[in-house]
């Protein structure tokens, strides 16, 4: 069965159009992640789907319910952790669950769920004391009562740590594994990739991307990012040398100890053994399954208009990655301390590189349309 | 239905506000006070009955002053500061998205807020009106119980037709200051200018008349017009009813009035009165301001985007 049905759904505001003819089918069961840069009008469809805005054209429907007419009937069966929300300040955690059970009309122990957000300790202070990532628990707590059939989580990871990150995406996948629809939207992409069964992006309004994580990946061919440390700065020939072996597509300084490497997974052996044989250290190497991320930027950004602020997102995505990628957690430490301050000082160098991918992979984009 | 519960939510999250331990230490010191001043010190023991204080009437022909006027005037800040914020302030900080993505419609939170908002103003009140009971058997004084009862009751439902039209406003403004703006705005018309719009409105209708060669508009219906339209006001509404349970309608509806309205009034109302000056009339216009602005607080919040 269907859970989710969007046909040629438009929504103009006053002077914008957020969504342009939006068509999208989520089937039951499934985990859609949905991608797009911000004001691409991912909350925008979301908010058509809860009736918080109606559409001006097209028709959406929820789990067998029109979205406009039996709102309630559809809110009934879903959680929601909208994007942008506010909590009462002045009610206790247990407080808004307890708001939610009401309003669901369930028979739920509201410190069970809190529990299982992770709020436990907290649930008797006032909500207005909150932190962001205690808040987006809340609400995340708020949206399981009742165990529904549908979960919408508006950028459900923003404002959590990684720890925390971890945790929301734990719980995505327990619901997904209870049969639960999982709809949510993120421009964090290694959320996405490890949740989702299928991924749309959007851009300016439109949908222009449907596929698993496998299909983009092969559609934009892109591959993955070796980011090697290194202990002495590395010569110019050698760089030229890396960028001969057979695999690899690019080679970049990365600050004065450091070498960012695009290439082939089969590749990346060679790399490092090439460098050591040059007599060079390789102090740490992580692998930054970038290419979702690629992916996106391709899908996500015109070639003439990259935004500098863009790109510095991107950045953070980047070295989110890199984090939850380190196989060796010791060297994580040490290299974590230095990692930030690198990247942001050659964030210049790496918009250039961004830029080729996108322009490579838009090409791509357009013959498969 | 889950009105309950978002009627719940609006209660204990209001029920926590400064604000309202303001309002309910203010009705307590303002209701048991004036009852401790009048009944305690300034009124010698014979004198002691509620009516010489809650069914004070005081008219001087341009100005009145009553008890009753004044609790309504307070009471009328005090219900639309605790709701003209219910929905913009919802929406400013983001939690009508809380709210909206439960399963209640937007009319549960309509009737929710409303109720809710409703509980937290009358249980202040009701604070106040115990403070002043207290007082009232502490100096032995007449309680009228037939009358003063009533009154409470009336007073009740003044605070929720305030707190109706302050939902109205959130509703219908898009943001906090917008709706602060038009409460004052129109706190100030009800307070303040609608007796002389209510004076003006049947002046110009003659002065159109006469233009037109009509002939002008006699003075009685004048009169009549004039007096109905100052009714409708809900702070009027309350102090003309409240002034009947002490002293019968034909001098209630007087309360009001200034000297040159009375001379033609007084005769009429001590005849048969017409229907619209009637108890039960003004009574129907005090719910009115209960539903109306409410029903129009729905239709706007029904259509509207978050």
């Amino acid at each position: 069965m269907t859970a989710i049905e969007l046909d040629g759904v438009t929504k103009r505001f006053e002077d914008v159009t957020a969504v342009s003819d939006l068509s999208l089918t989520v089937e039951e069961g499934e985990v859609f992640g949905f991608l797009g840069p911000n004001g691409a009008g991912k909350s925008t469809t979301i908010n058509v789907l809860l009736d918080f805005v109606r559409p001006t054209e097209g028709s959406v429907t929820v789990l067998g319910h029109d979205a406009r007419e039996e709102s309630v009937a559809v809110r009934e069966r879903t959680g929601v952790l909208p994007e942008g929300f506010g909590v009462y300040d002045r009610l206790t955690g247990r407080a808004h669950v307890e708001f939610a059970i009401d309003s669901k009309e369930v028979d739920a122990d509201p410190d069970d769920v809190l529990e299982r957000v992770g709020l436990a300790d907290a649930a008797d202070r006032k909500a207005g004391g909150y932190s962001k990532g205690m808040r987006q628990r809340l609400a995340l707590a708020m949206a399981l009562v009742g165990d529904p059939d549908l979960l919408v989580l508006d950028e459900p990871s923003s404002g959590l740590d990684p720890a925390g990150a971890k945790e929301m995406r734990e719980i995505v996948l327990s619901e997904a594994e209870r049969g639960t629809t999982v709809f949510f939207s993120s421009h964090i992409l290694e959320q996405v990739e490890a949740v989702c069964d299928r991924v749309g992006i959007l851009r300016g309004g439109e949908l222009v991307a449907v596929d698993s994580i496998e299909g983009l990946r092969e559609a934009t061919d892109a591959d993955a990012t070796l980011r090697v440390s290194v202990g002495d700065p590395v010569a110019d020939e050698v760089l030229a040398e890396i960028r001969d072996l057979a695999g690899v597509r690019s080679v970049d300084r990365d600050g004065d100890d450091a070498l960012r490497v695009a290439c082939d997974s089969d590749a990346k052996t060679a790399v490092v053994t090439e460098l050591e044989e040059r007599g060079i250290t390789v102090t740490d190497f992580t692998t930054e399954e970038a290419s979702l991320e690629d992916l996106f930027l391709a899908y996500t950004e015109d070639d003439s208009d990259v935004a500098v602020d863009d790109s510095d997102g991107a950045e953070n995505d980047r070295s989110e990655a890199a984090e939850s990628e380190r196989s060796d957690a010791a060297d994580a430490e040490e290299a974590g301390g230095t990692d930030d301050p690198t990247e942001a000082g050659t964030a210049d160098e790496e918009d250039g590189g961004d830029d080729a991918d996108s322009e490579a992979s838009a090409e791509d984009t357009e013959v498969a349309r | 239905m889950s009105w309950q519960a978002v009627a719940r939510k609006e209660f204990r999250d209001a029920i926590r506000s400064r604000w309202l331990h303001g309002s309910t230490l203010f009705f307590v010191l303002f209701l048991g006070g004036a009852a401790a001043l009048f009944f305690g010190a300034l009124l010698g023991p014979d004198s002691r009955q509620v009516s010489n204080l809650f069914g004070f009437f005081a008219s001087l022909g341009v100005f009145s002053f009553s008890f009753p006027g004044l609790l309504a005037l307070v009471l009328g800040f005090v219900a639309l500061s605790t709701s003209y914020g219910s929905i913009t302030e919802e929406r400013e900080s983001g939690s009508i998205k809380l709210l909206l993505s439960l399963p209640n419609s937007r009319l549960d939170a309509v009737i929710g807020k409303l109720l809710g908002r409703s509980g937290v103003v009358v249980a202040a009140l009701l604070v106040g009106f115990f403070a002043t009971f207290v007082v009232l058997l502490a100096t032995g004084t007449r309680l009228e119980l037939g009358s003063f009862v009533p009154q409470v009751a009336l007073t009740a439902l003044l605070g929720v037709a305030f707190v109706s039209v302050g939902l109205s406003i959130s509703a219908l403004a898009d943001s906090n200051r917008e709706a602060t703006l038009a409460t004052m705005g129109l706190y100030l018309v009800f307070a303040i200018l609608w007796g002389s719009i209510s004076e003006g409105i049947p002046k110009l209708l003659n002065y159109a008349a006469e233009q037109l060669g009509a002939g002008g508009v006699a003075e009685l219906t004048r009169v009549k017009l004039g007096v109905f339209l100052k009714y409708l006001n809900p702070l009027k509404t309350y102090e003309t009813l409240a002034a009947q349970l002490y002293y019968g309608p034909a001098q209630a509806r007087l309360v009001s009035t200034t000297f040159g309205e009375r001379a033609v009034l007084a005769p009429v109302l001590e005849g048969s009165p017409p229907f619209y000056f009637s108890g039960w009339f003004l009574f129907v216009i005090l719910l009115a301001w209960i539903v109306i602005p409410a029903v129009v607080g729905y239709w706007a919040f029904e259509r509207a985007d978050l």
